[in-house]
C-alpha cells in the first residue's frame, strides 16, 4: 500500500460488539500539522474509533490508514508512529512516575540512556519533574493524566491519538495542554483529540469530525464552524431600551430574565452590523459576543437536526 | 504573558534510538522480556501482601520441619531402625509439604497476571506498545517464576536442614530441588494461559487450581478406578503348599509349584496415569532407593516413588504362596522359597510425567500469546479493550 502522506483517514470504518454497534460508518481525515476534534456525545463511538485507530480492535469492515500504514496487516510498524492516550487511565500504581515513562519507553525498545534522557524531558514537559520519583497512587487524577500524555509521547510519535485528555485536568493544566498540542501539531505531527468538551476543543482545533451514533454526521474546520449561523448574546445597560429597539429593528431574539438576547446571526460581519445598527440607536450596549462555542453550537444544532 | 517562557512548553525530540520494530508476534528479545518481567516483579516487591506471604511459608515450612523433626528423632531412637531412616524421612515429610504448599500458592501468582491487567486498564497499555504478546507472556511468566523460585528458596534451608541427617545421596537433594522449581515454573504458564480466558481473576484461578488438584488427587483416582480395566484372568505359577497338606501337621509343609488360576492387576499398563502427579514426579526424580533403606523409611516420598515404579513393573509372572503360610505357622525361614521377588522397575517414571507438564505448560503459553495478539477481532465476555 502507498503512503499517502501521513495523518489518518479512515473510509466507512464499522465495528460492531455482539449486537452493540459501536461504530457504523466513519469517515474521517486528520491531516499532519492540525489538531482535529473527534466530537460526539457519550456512546458515539469514539472510544472505539479511537482503539481501531490505534491498532488495538480490528473493524470489521473499512479501510484505515494511520501515518499511512494500516494498522490491522501492518500493526507494529503503525504503533512505533502512534502515540495512544486512553480515556481510562490505568496505571502501574505502586511505580513511580519515572519508572513508568522507563518502563514504556523500553517497551518501544529505547536504549537505557535514551530512555533516561527521555523521562527527564517528559517529566518537565508535563510538570511532573517534582513527582517523579514519587508513586503512582499519590498523584491526583490531573496529575495521572498528564502524566498519560507524557507516556504517549515517549516514542516522539507522528500520530497522537488523545481520549479526553483534559478531564480532570484543572485550568493551569488545560492551558498547559492546548498549548503542547499545538505545539506539536506545529512541528508536524498529526493529532486527534477526542471530547464531549467542546469549549476545550475550540481553542486547540483546526478541524472537527462530528460522530453520531457511530456515524460521521459532519467534518468542517473550527473557522467554517466559527461562520456559520450561531446565536450571540447581548446585553445593554438597560434591557428594556434593547428589548424595544430589537423589537422595533423587527430582529428574532430571545430575551432572557437577566435582561440579555439571545440572536441568531451568520457569521461575524452579521454580528458587526448588528453592534453598529445597536449603538447608532442609542442603544447601551455592554457586549455582544458568541454564546458558548463555535463547536458546541454546531453540535447542538447538529442534534437538532437529526431530532 | 508569556506562558511559553514560563512554563516552557516547548516539545524536546526524542532521543535517537532507532526502533526496531519486531517481525511476528512470536518475535522474543530479551529487551522486551526483561522490561515486562522487570515491571512485574517492582511491582510484586513493592506490595506488602506477598512479603506477609514470604514470611508465612517460611514460618509455615519451619514448623513442619520441627515437627517432623522431633517425631524423626522419637521413631528412629530405637537402635535397631537405621539412621538412614531418619534422614530420608524427614526430607520426604518437608520436600512433600513444600511441593504441597508450592501448587497452592504458584496458580495465585500468574492466574490474575492478565486478566487482572486488563481490568486495571494496564495491559493495553503494554500491547500499544512494540513488545510483542510472546514478550508479554514470557516477561510476565519469568517473574512468576522467580517469585515461586522464591517461595522455594525459603524453603531450601528447612530442606538442607532434613538432608543433613544423612543417608540420602547428594543427587536426592539436587534432583528433587531442581524438579520443584520446574513442576512450579509449569502450574505458573498453566495459570497464565487460563488468566487470558477469563475475565474475572476469580474465574482463571479457580480453573487453574482445578487442574492442579486434577492432576494430584484426580490421577490417583483415575488409576484406582481403572482397575477393572486391566484386571485380567490369567493363569499363574504359584509356589504354594500342597493341596495334600494337614492343617494340623506340627511339619511344615513341602512347598510345590502349581498352575492357579487368578486375577491379575496389570498396573504396568496404566502406571503412566500416576505419572501426570506432581507429587510422583518430585518423588520419582530421586534416585531409586534401595530396598533395604525403603523398608527403614516412612516418607511419603519415597513410598510414592516405590509404589510408582512397582505399578510400572506389573504383576509377578510366579508368586510365592507358601512363605505367607510359613510365617504364620512358625516355619523355617532359611530355605528361600525357589520364586524370584518382583523388582520395582529401573525405568524412571519422571520423564513421562514432565513430558506430560511441559506440554501442559507450552499449551498455557501458547493459548496466552495468541489471546494477547492484537488488534482483537473478537472480545471475551465481559472485557473490554482498554
Amino acid at each position: 500500500m502507498t503512503d499517502d502522506g501521513g495523518g489518518i483517514r479512515t473510509r466507512g470504518v464499522r465495528r460492531a460488539f455482539g449486537t452493540v454497534h459501536a461504530v457504523v460508518d466513519v469517515e474521517l481525515e486528520a491531516r499532519p500539522g492540525r489538531v482535529t476534534a473527534l466530537v460526539g456525545p457519550n456512546g458515539s463511538g469514539k472510544t472505539t474509533l479511537l482503539l481501531m485507530l490505534a491498532g488495538l480492535l480490528t473493524p470489521d469492515a473499512g479501510e484505515i490508514r494511520v501515518a499511512g500504514l494500516d494498522p490491522v496487516t501492518r500493526g507494529r510498524a503503525a504503533r512505533a508512529r502512534i502515540g495512544w492516550m486512553p480515556d481510562v487511565f490505568g496505571t502501574w500504581e505502586s511505580l513511580t512516575a519515572r519508572e513508568v515513562l522507563l518502563t514504556v519507553a523500553a517497551a518501544y525498545r529505547m536504549t537505557a540512556d535514551d530512555a533516561a534522557r527521555r523521562a527527564v524531558e517528559l517529566l518537565d514537559l508535563v510538570h511532573l519533574t517534582e513527582l517523579a520519583d514519587a508513586p503512582a497512587h499519590v498523584l491526583s487524577r490531573g496529575q495521572k493524566q498528564r502524566l498519560g500524555l507524557a507516556r504517549a509521547l515517549v516514542h516522539d510519535p507522528d500520530v497522537l491519538l488523545l481520549d479526553e485528555p483534559a478531564s480532570g485536568l484543572d485550568p493551569r493544566s488545560r492551558v498547559d495542554l492546548r498549548l503542547l498540542v499545538r505545539r506539536l501539531a506545529a512541528a508536524g505531527k498529526t493529532i486527534l483529540i477526542s471530547s464531549h468538551v467542546l469549549t476545550e476543543l475550540d481553542e486547540m482545533a483546526d478541524d472537527a469530525v462530528f460522530l453520531s451514533q457511530g456515524r460521521t454526521v459532519r467534518s468542517q474546520s473550527v473557522d467554517d464552524a466559527a461562520a456559520e449561523r450561531r446565536a450571540w448574546r447581548i446585553a445593554a445597560l438597560s434591557p428594556r431600551l434593547l428589548a424595544d429597539w430589537l423589537t422595533t429593528a423587527g430582529i428574532l431574539a430571545q430575551v432572557d430574565t437577566d435582561g440579555t438576547a439571545l440572536v441568531e446571526l451568520d457569521g461575524d460581519e452579521a454580528a458587526v452590523a448588528l453592534l453598529r445598527d445597536a449603538v447608532a440607536a442609542d442603544v447601551p450596549v455592554v457586549s455582544l459576543s458568541p454564546a458558548g462555542g463555535a463547536l458546541e453550537q454546531a453540535y447542538l444544532r447538529l442534534e437538532e437536526e437529526r431530532r | 504573558m508569556s506562558i511559553e517562557t514560563d512554563r516552557g512548553t516547548e516539545v524536546p525530540p526524542s532521543g535517537a534510538t532507532p526502533q526496531k520494530v519486531p517481525a511476528s508476534d512470536w518475535s522474543l528479545s530479551w529487551q522486551g522480556v526483561r522490561t515486562v518481567a522487570q515491571l512485574e516483579l517492582r511491582q510484586r516487591v513493592r506490595s506488602t501482601r506477598w512479603k506477609i506471604a514470604l514470611v508465612v511459608w517460611f514460618v509455615a515450612v519451619g514448623l513442619i520441619t520441627l515437627l517432623t523433626s522431633g517425631a524423626v528423632t522419637m521413631i528412629f531412637d530405637d537402635p535397631s531402625m537405621g539412621a538412614d531412616g531418619a534422614g530420608r524421612t524427614m526430607f520426604g515429610v518437608v520436600v512433600f509439604f513444600v511441593l504441597f504448599l508450592g501448587l497452592l500458592v504458584a496458580p495465585a501468582l500468574t492466574a490474575p497476571a492478565i486478566n487482572g491487567d486488563r481490568s486495571a486498564g494496564t495491559l493495553a497499555t503494554l500491547q500499544a506498545t512494540l513488545l510483542t504478546p510472546a514478550e508479554i507472556v514470557v516477561g510476565k511468566l519469568l517473574a512468576a517464576w522467580l517469585a515461586a523460585l522464591a517461595f522455594l528458596a525459603a524453603s531450601v534451608p528447612f530442606i538442607v536442614w532434613a538432608f543433613a541427617v544423612g543417608g540420602l545421596p547428594f543427587w536426592s537433594l539436587v534432583s528433587v530441588l531442581l524438579m520443584l522449581g520446574i513442576v512450579l515454573g509449569i502450574v505458573c504458564a498453566i495459570g497464565l494461559g487460563f488468566s487470558t480466558l477469563t475475565a474475572k481473576t476469580s474465574g482463571s484461578a479457580v480453573l487453574t487450581y482445578l487442574t492442579v488438584g486434577g492432576l494430584s488427587v484426580l490421577t490417583l483416582v483415575l488409576f484406582g478406578l481403572s482397575v477393572p480395566l486391566v484386571t485380567t484372568t490369567e493363569q499363574v505359577r504359584t509356589w504354594d503348599v500342597p493341596v495334600d497338606y494337614d492343617w494340623e501337621d506340627t511339619e511344615p509343609p513341602e512347598c510345590e509349584w502349581r498352575i492357579q488360576t487368578q486375577e491379575v492387576f496389570h498396573s504396568e499398563r496404566t502406571w503412566w496415569l500416576l505419572a501426570a502427579n506432581p507429587f510422583v514426579i518430585v518423588a520419582d526424580a530421586q534416585p531409586l532407593a534401595g530396598t533395604e533403606e525403603f523398608e527403614n523409611a516412612a516418607d511419603p516420598l519415597t513410598l510414592i516413588q516405590y509404589g510408582v515404579r512397582y505399578a510400572r513393573t506389573g504383576p509377578a509372572a510366579e508368586q510365592d504362596w507358601c512363605g505367607d503360610m510359613w510365617f504364620s505357622n512358625g516355619g523355617d525361614l532359611t530355605a528361600d522359597p525357589p520364586v524370584e521377588e518382583q523388582q520395582p522397575s529401573q525405568s524412571l517414571v519422571w520423564p513421562w510425567g514432565l513430558g506430560i507438564y511441559v506440554m501442559l505448560g507450552a499449551g498455557g503459553i501458547v493459548t496466552a500469546v495468541r489471546r494477547l495478539r492484537i488488534p482483537v477481532h473478537r472480545l471475551p465476555k465481559g472485557t473490554r479493550v482498554a
